[in-house]
């Protein structure tokens, strides 16, 4: 009787505690990897309400330090080497060469292709995140395209005419200089790739072997070079000026131009009103223009072992009406058609530019050598040239040597 | 009658097991590295090479330039450290009010992690915004603000002027201490040879913490020419390769380039150039 009686408190316990172990067993946490170029934003309403939608999954969302893209990426290599790496993770062209030696993406076609929201997303962002070897690994988040900010009040005062040519725009830069004032905030530091490729890379200099070392290219890296080191259109701290002297120089009155994104047109419109404006940057007569696309993607990570489950998180924040919060969040442009419709978190100038600028939105090549001429080789060679320490020629011949050998 | 170590070796054992993980077993590790291609996002291919790092290390002419930066670094920022804090501390031995309040200031820079001392001296020093710009230029010191950390030079400088600011409360307090363990009445039977202020300094003060100072000056250049945080802070090297000192150069290379098996090489070749420096402190601790 005894152990009836106990039989029968065993078995109705564990039928009470069933419904919570299917649930217990049945969760699964999802580990992503993302962030924010401002440290407040926080993705917690986000996660909530695909939490709501999917009661199943739990998202463990982990804020990485950006550290300029480098940091992100080692921590990212890093983790996964040491197995313990996120399920899905936000990521970027330039490190998925080095994703994809690794084996550490997963393919995400499969869902793609049976994913109601796709058709959202425009034929020519599948194109471009598609990877070398046809696959997608990525899914379009966010992106930016590069444009050029300009003093539309001080234009007007010294009746200068937006720069559209490369000729237009020293003539322009060297106007608006003055002994406190600069016409064109350079970024020497990394990251000012950007700035280099729109007037090298869109002045001649082609990224295929010997490309680099044309007379055109040498003409056009002089050219850049000697904004700086002849014409003195930029400030004395342009070799190592960052994203922060940039922007706060441009902000501050100190530069009539700078080449950056909608990421920052409410904090310019913030601190300059109507003063300031943007436009396509300047392409050079009878040779293909280049500003740079800067993507946002997330991917699933190989080694996961919940890719569905992954898989659904990073589909929910590709679609419409996510899609547009987390842009909000990340100050960048939504990648969904319906969301870009109504797209009023900048003011429509900047947007336009954005769209204008399209045509001649480029990224570098997708190979290992990008991400070393990004973060090293390019900083140190161009200031090297920027202070005469080494001649644009030879700046040149290091580029060409680390991609071409 | 043989004495039984078994006892006192079993007292040591978590200190010797601590130190061999935190230690031993991460040296052993670089140098494996080092000898292998052992690069961060190729983790299916990791060959021997031998010695290939090293050999690339060597014939590369960043290893050269940072080699002269780094003996520069050294030498400049502690000869300069050892002279403001000597000078500190000389001027701490002496009676005066609220010197109990300087010498706990004194202390604040050396407490002060050195990402904070880098954003400072970063942001003092700013073309734009800088307050040592601003200061200059007001009082008419100078004529145009200067972009201190963009020219060669000037960068070097900074970043020197930053880690003496750093480092010299370490020789205030420490040749502090050596001063207050001289005897007075050596000062005292100097004064009654007729001895002068130079004289008592050269004859009594100075012998009295020679030992001090050598210990802490050994151990000051090994701190200062492994440490690249300030650095990294202010100029991340530059501008070009400025300011790149060896663990600087050896710290990119693996971190920010993923070359772990070069990085490791470097780190290698760092440790043997020190190891001077090393054995004379240790030998120095051994008579001490």
């Amino acid at each position: 009787m005894t152990i009836a009686r106990r039989t029968l408190l065993a078995g109705t316990a564990a039928a009470l505690a069933a419904p919570h172990i299917a649930h217990a067993q049945s969760a699964v946490t999802v580990r992503w990897w993302y962030h924010f170029d401002d440290p407040k934003a926080s993705p917690d309403a986000l996660v909530a309400s695909f939490e709501k939608q999917n009661p199943g999954i739990k998202i463990q969302a982990e804020s990485i330090p950006w550290g300029g893209g480098g940091d992100y990426d080692t921590r990212l290599y890093t983790a996964l080497i040491a197995g313990n790496g996120p399920d899905a993770a936000m990521v970027k062209f330039q490190n998925m060469p080095r994703l994809l030696e690794m084996d550490a993406l997963a393919p995400l076609d499969a869902h793609i292709s049976t994913w109601s929201a796709r058709g959202d997303i425009s034929d020519d962002l599948w194109k471009l995140h598609a990877a070398p070897d046809g696959k997608h690994y990525y899914l379009p988040l966010q992106y930016v395209v590069l444009y050029l900010y300009y003093r539309q009040d001080w234009f007007a005062e010294k009746n200068l005419a937006a720069p559209t040519t490369f000729d237009s725009f020293l003539a322009a830069a060297k106007a608006l200089t003055t002994t406190d004032r600069w016409g064109f905030g350079l970024r020497g530091a990394a990251g000012g790739h950007d700035f280099w490729a729109t007037f090298v890379l869109g002045g001649g200099a082609k990224l295929q072997k010997g490309g680099m070392v044309t007379p055109a290219a040498l003409a056009a890296n002089k050219w850049f070079i000697d904004l700086h080191r002849t014409h003195h259109v930029t400030p004395p701290s342009a070799p190592t000026d960052g994203f922060l002297q940039t922007i706060n120089n441009m902000k501050a009155g100190r530069t009539a131009m700078t080449i950056h994104h909608a990421g920052s047109a409410n904090d310019m419109v913030a601190a300059l009103g109507d003063k300031i404006t943007a436009i396509p940057v300047p392409q050079m007569p009878g040779v293909p223009g280049w500003t740079t696309y800067g993507d946002g993607s997330n991917a699933v990570l190989a080694a996961s072992k919940n890719k569905d489950a992954a898989w659904k998180w990073i589909a929910h924040l590709s679609t419409a009406e996510t899609n547009a919060n987390f842009a909000k969040l990340s100050g960048q442009l939504p990648v969904t058609n319906s969301s870009l419709k109504s797209w009023d978190v900048q003011p429509r100038r900047f947007i336009d530019a954005s769209a204008q600028s399209l045509p001649i939105a480029r990224v570098l090549p997708s190979t290992t050598q990008t991400a070393d001429f990004t973060r090293t080789v390019w900083p140190q060679t161009t200031q090297k040239a920027l202070l005469g320490q080494i001649s644009s020629d030879e700046m040149m011949q290091t580029f060409e040597k680390l991609y071409f050998g | 009658m043989k004495r039984d170590t078994s006892f006192p070796l079993l007292l040591l054992a978590p200190a010797l097991a601590l130190t061999s993980a935190l230690v031993l077993f991460p040296a052993a590790q670089t140098v494996w590295m080092s000898l292998h291609d052992f690069v961060l996002f190729r983790p299916k291919s990791r060959p021997f090479v031998g010695l290939a790092n090293y050999i690339k290390a060597l014939q590369d002419p960043v290893f050269w330039e940072g080699l002269l930066t780094s003996v520069i670094w050294v030498v400049v920022a502690v000869g300069l450290q050892f002279l403001l804090g000597l000078a500190a501390a000389l001027l701490l031995n002496r009676s005066f009010a609220w010197r109990g309040l300087a010498r706990a200031l004194i202390v604040v820079p050396w407490a002060l992690p050195s990402v904070i001392i880098g954003l400072i001296w970063t942001w003092m020093l700013d073309f734009n915004l800088g307050l040592i710009n601003e200061l200059g230029v007001r009082l008419g010191l100078l004529v145009h603000p200067v972009a201190w950390l963009s020219e060669p030079g000037t960068a070097f400088a900074a970043v020197i002027l930053a880690v003496v600011w750093q480092g010299f409360p370490f020789f205030a307090v420490t040749l502090l201490a050596g001063l207050q363990a001289i005897p007075g009445e050596l000062y005292e039977a100097a004064s009654l040879d007729g001895a002068g202020a130079m004289s008592k300094f050269r004859h009594v003060t100075l012998p009295g913490i020679a030992a001090v100072i050598t210990t802490a000056l050994l151990l000051r250049m090994i701190w200062v020419a492994n440490s690249l945080d300030l650095i990294l802070v202010m100029t991340g090297g530059g501008p070009g390769t400025a300011t790149q000192t060896l663990p600087l150069h050896a710290f990119l290379t693996a971190w920010s380039g993923g070359n772990y098996g070069q990085g490791s090489a470097l780190a290698v070749i760092l440790t043997f150039l020190l190891l001077g420096i090393v054995i004379a402190y240790l030998v120095r601790s051994r008579r001490a």
